[in-house]
């Protein structure tokens, strides 16, 4: 670039100069748009974690706490409902709370589906309880999901009840307006008759949203949890 | 441009390298503290439900 040390600007600066200094100037411009884009990859892989899963851990530890207390009364849902264990993503409890909004599911946690379908939710007697998290950042609490395989135990965690899913069918990849995945009957898994099902949905490819990446299961048992909240073998 | 911004901080080269990474540094804290999480919902990344095209579900 042409650089004279500021003591003699006035100088009148050849033609080929100034073209210089616009091109030093435009590529300075795409080097720092580069840093920029590099940076956001890094806010969103690194730093939307580091965020929520301090978020989520304290928002664990206050379930948990409300738990321990146990009063007497109906199971509150205000600050999450329980914990979702499933051992093949290798990614221990997440908390699951109500809504599928950005402003959930930010906080590292799963959510479920208030709309387009209401999810049910595993203590009614029939229905599909149907679940979100991100599959990158912001926790990135269902990132392995292409890990779960038909068999696999999903396990949830409520105060005085663990609901243990048996996982039947996946489906790699469908449109994200495919929203049929989350009917109370998944019908495309298989299923025809009421039951009580249990959905996990995120995004795949891995780093994008094109389309969704579905999980189904069914209930196969429950099991009270006991004083000492003794774990399910599934997740011994 | 850099080099503009460069002989325009005072002090020698020292102290320029100083206010460089302070600058460089503030940037960086307001991209991820502002700028980043107001810029990231308005990129197709990061949708996870499925929901008929409609509304984002809440």
């Amino acid at each position: 670039m042409a650089r004279n040390d500021g003591d003699e600007p006035h100088r009148p600066a050849p033609a080929r100069g100034r073209l210089a200094a616009t091109v030093g100037v435009i590529g300075e411009l795409l080097i720092t748009a580069g840093v920029l884009m590099a940076l956001f990859v890094v806010y969103s892989l690194w730093w939307t974690n580091v965020l929520a899963d301090r978020e989520a851990k304290r928002q664990s530890g206050t379930v948990r706490e409300n738990w321990a207390k146990k009063g007497p009364g109906a199971l509150d849902t205000k600050d999450g409902i329980g914990f979702l264990h499933v051992p093949s993503m290798r990614n221990g409890e997440v908390l699951v709370k109500s809504g599928t909004g950005g402003d959930v599911l930010n906080e590292g946690v799963a959510g479920f589906y208030r709309s387009p379908v209401k999810a049910a939710m595993p203590w009614d007697k029939s229905g599909n309880f149907t679940l979100a998290a991100h599959r990158d950042g912001h926790g990135a609490k269902f990132h392995n999901i292409d890990k779960i395989k038909t068999g696999d135990a999903v396990v949830f965690e409520t105060r005085d009840v663990w609901y243990v899913y048996k996982v039947y069918a996946e489906l790699k990849e469908t449109s994200k307006y495919n929203v049929d995945v989350i009917d109370p009957v998944p019908k495309e898994s298989g299923k025809t008759r009421p039951g009580r099902y249990l959905t996990l949905t995120t995004c795949t490819p891995v780093y994008t949203s094109d389309y969704r990446y579905i999980v189904w299961a069914e209930l196969e048992r429950t099991e009270k949890v006991d004083s000492e909240r003794t774990k399910p073998k599934e997740l011994r | 441009m850099y080099g503009w911004i460069w002989r325009h901080l005072p002090g020698n080269a020292w102290v320029r390298a100083l206010i460089s990474l302070v600058l460089v540094l503030a940037i960086v804290y307001a991209l991820f503290q502002y700028v980043f999480p107001w810029a990231e919902p308005l990129l197709p990344f990061n949708d996870v439900t499925v929901d008929n095209g409609m509304a984002v579900s809440r």
